[in-house]
């Protein structure tokens, strides 16, 4: 049974976790920034990185602590070497370096995004590879075939905004509050999803990608109009988000080939409403549907750490010089989608 | 042992001290590649630069360049159990300058800050102490506010050319030199110095 530590810094969650390749979760801790960043928001990058730096190293004694366990017990140091915001994840890359060395342990630069992809696997012992993945984050909205540990195939991404981004940005409009993904998601359950007409973008299109921009636009012009409650149009903003979501996975399914499951990720897999509407849809097409427990989704360090014992498994350990990197994407060979503000 | 680490310029620099004594160092100029090179460094020195105590560059200097160097310090004094103390980088600046026997009495350190402003501390060499807090100054302020006949940092030219006053000499902080700070000046805690609130403004 191998051990692994895993660090997490890249957006406004500072993290740590140990988890074994038995997939037990000996001890996770988590600060969050969201008061910091609250007056602004959205992330203020170089307030992000202040504050990893102060509680990066205490959040790692605390795991360690919690679980009776020393460097020298664990088998190698998993951190989150990018995509991100390039200061706060130096500070989770070069932690990891600084205890890799002191402990003479193996370094594993780990993708976020592959922490994502692989987290479902950490939530339930039988989901085996190839399966498809809704990618669905603050930064990403990707549909991705996972045929293994470091092999991904992007099927599609957004042209524009991340589906998180259009929850964020929907909030903002709202005045909803920050984050804004789970404070859509409550008021929409007091709104009329069938009130406010919203476009659909991509809906039945051919071209496999999604598109959130004009999504938002048509909230702006809702709220300004006068006629709708927040409620009212945070329900139909979700009710629109998700009909794109099930259209493009539903064409997803349709090319992927043969797979195991359906499977959703990353921080807006949280969404109850979502997760209905993906489950649905693999009943559908016969297929399990599989989802981690929301705090699984949003950004924490046990993903990470699953991904360290995969990699570390797979014998994928990385130097001491490796870099931190703003842009990362999983799938390096797809080709830029039309009009892609390119995130990874 | 004793391991020095300084990133807050685009000086990379390493050393480890036995009995405050020099046992080894490494120091590169890397510009921005901090995250890369400094591990590997530590790693090359003798016993992989297994120490003890910790002594980091705290700034101010590049915010991303502190972080590197207080994430690595901090983590290593986690792995090792060894003690992290921190210390500043204008003080090391003039306590490398006042090593010289032809310095003058008294400096003041200027560094590039940001938004055009600069970093200033002024120090006494006997004792070694700083005349006045760390301030961010417009070159206008800091012209006010100097009364050195020398002055040192990568702002120092600049700051002397407008004034037409002091001598300038372009000082980096080096690893291997910490042990001219008196002991009290190595023993802060291990926590950034930025001298300079983020760039944030909230929204209207
Ligand atoms: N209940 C929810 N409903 C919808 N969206 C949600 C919910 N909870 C969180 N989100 C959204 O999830 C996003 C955060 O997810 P996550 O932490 O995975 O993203 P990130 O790490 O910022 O981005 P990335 O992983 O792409 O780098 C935010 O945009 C947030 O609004
Ligand atoms: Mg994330």
């Amino acid at each position: 049974m191998a051990i692994i530590l895993g660090l997490e810094s890249s957006c406004d969650e500072t993290a740590a976790a140990l988890v074994t390749s038995e997939r037990e979760i000996l001890a996770h801790a988590l600060a969050g920034q969201e008061e910091a960043h609250r007056p602004f928001g959205g992330v203020v990058p170089e307030i992000a990185a202040r504050a990893h730096v102060e509680v990066m190293t205490p959040l790692v004694a605390q795991v360690f602590e919690e679980a009776e366990l020393s460097l020298s017990d664990i088998d190698a140091v998993a951190a989150t070497a990018g995509p991100g915001l390039i200061g706060g994840v130096m500070v989770g890359l070069m932690t990891g370096k600084g205890l890799a060395l002191a402990g003479g342990k193996p370094l594993v630069a780990v993708n976020h995004l592959e922490g994502h992809a692989l987290s479902p696997r950490l939530a339930d012992p039988a989901l085996e590879f190839p399966y498809l993945l809704l990618l669905v984050s603050g930064g990403h909205c990707q549909l991705l075939l996972v045929k293994g540990v470091g092999s991904y195939e992007r099927l599609a991404t957004t042209i524009d905004d991340a589906a998180g981004e259009a929850f964020d940005k929907t909030a903002k409009l709202l005045g909803l509050g920050f984050p804004g993904g789970p404070a859509v998601e409550k008021a929409a359950q007091t709104g009329d999803p069938a009130s406010v007409p919203l476009p659909r973008p991509m809906v039945g299109r051919a071209d496999p990608h999604f598109s959130f921009a004009g999504l938002k636009s048509a909230v702006l012009r809702a709220r300004d109009s006068g006629h709708y409650t927040p409620e009212d149009i945070a329900a139909s903003f979700q009710a629109a988000t998700i009909d794109c979501l099930v259209d493009r996975t539903a064409r997803g399914l349709a090319s992927a080939g043969d797979i195991t499951a359906l499977v959703v990720a990353g921080g807006v897999a949280s969404n109850s409403a979502i997760r209905g509407a993906l489950r649905a849809l693999a009943e559908r097409n016969g297929l399990p549907f599989i989802a981690p427990p929301p705090w699984l989704c949003t950004d924490n360090a046990a993903m990470i750490a699953w991904a360290g014992v995969e990699r570390f498994a797979a014998d994928l350990s990385d130097p001491l010089d490796i870099p931190a990197r703003a842009r990362w994407p999983l799938d390096a060979d797809a080709a830029k989608a039309r009009g892609a503000g390119v995130k990874a | 042992m004793m391991l020095a680490i300084d990133t807050a310029t685009d000086a990379c620099s390493v050393a480890l001290f036995d009995g405050g004594k020099l046992v080894a160092e490494r120091h590169e100029i890397v510009g921005r590649g901090h995250a890369e090179k400094l591990i590997p460094m530590i790693a090359e020195l003798p016993g992989k630069g297994r120490a003890q105590g910790i002594i980091v560059d705290c700034g101010p200097g590049s915010f991303t360049g502190l972080r590197v160097g207080l994430s690595a310090a901090r983590a290593l004094g986690l792995g090792w159990q060894a003690q992290v103390y921190g210390y500043s980088s204008l003080a090391l600046m003039a306590a490398m300058a006042f090593s010289d026997a032809n310095a003058p009495g008294r400096l003041a350190v200027t560094i590039a800050g940001g938004h055009g402003e600069m970093f200033v501390q002024r120090f006494t060499r006997k004792p070694f102490a700083e005349i006045a807090p760390l301030a961010s100054l417009t070159p206008d302020a800091a012209i006010a506010e100097i009364e050195e006949p020398l002055l040192i940092g990568n702002a120092a030219a600049e700051l002397s050319a407008l004034s037409g006053v002091g001598e300038a000499r372009d000082i980096r902080p080096r690893a291997a030199e910490t042990m001219l700070l008196p002991k009290a000046f190595r023993e802060l805690p291990p926590s950034p110095i930025y001298g300079r609130a983020p760039d944030a403004k909230p929204p209207q």
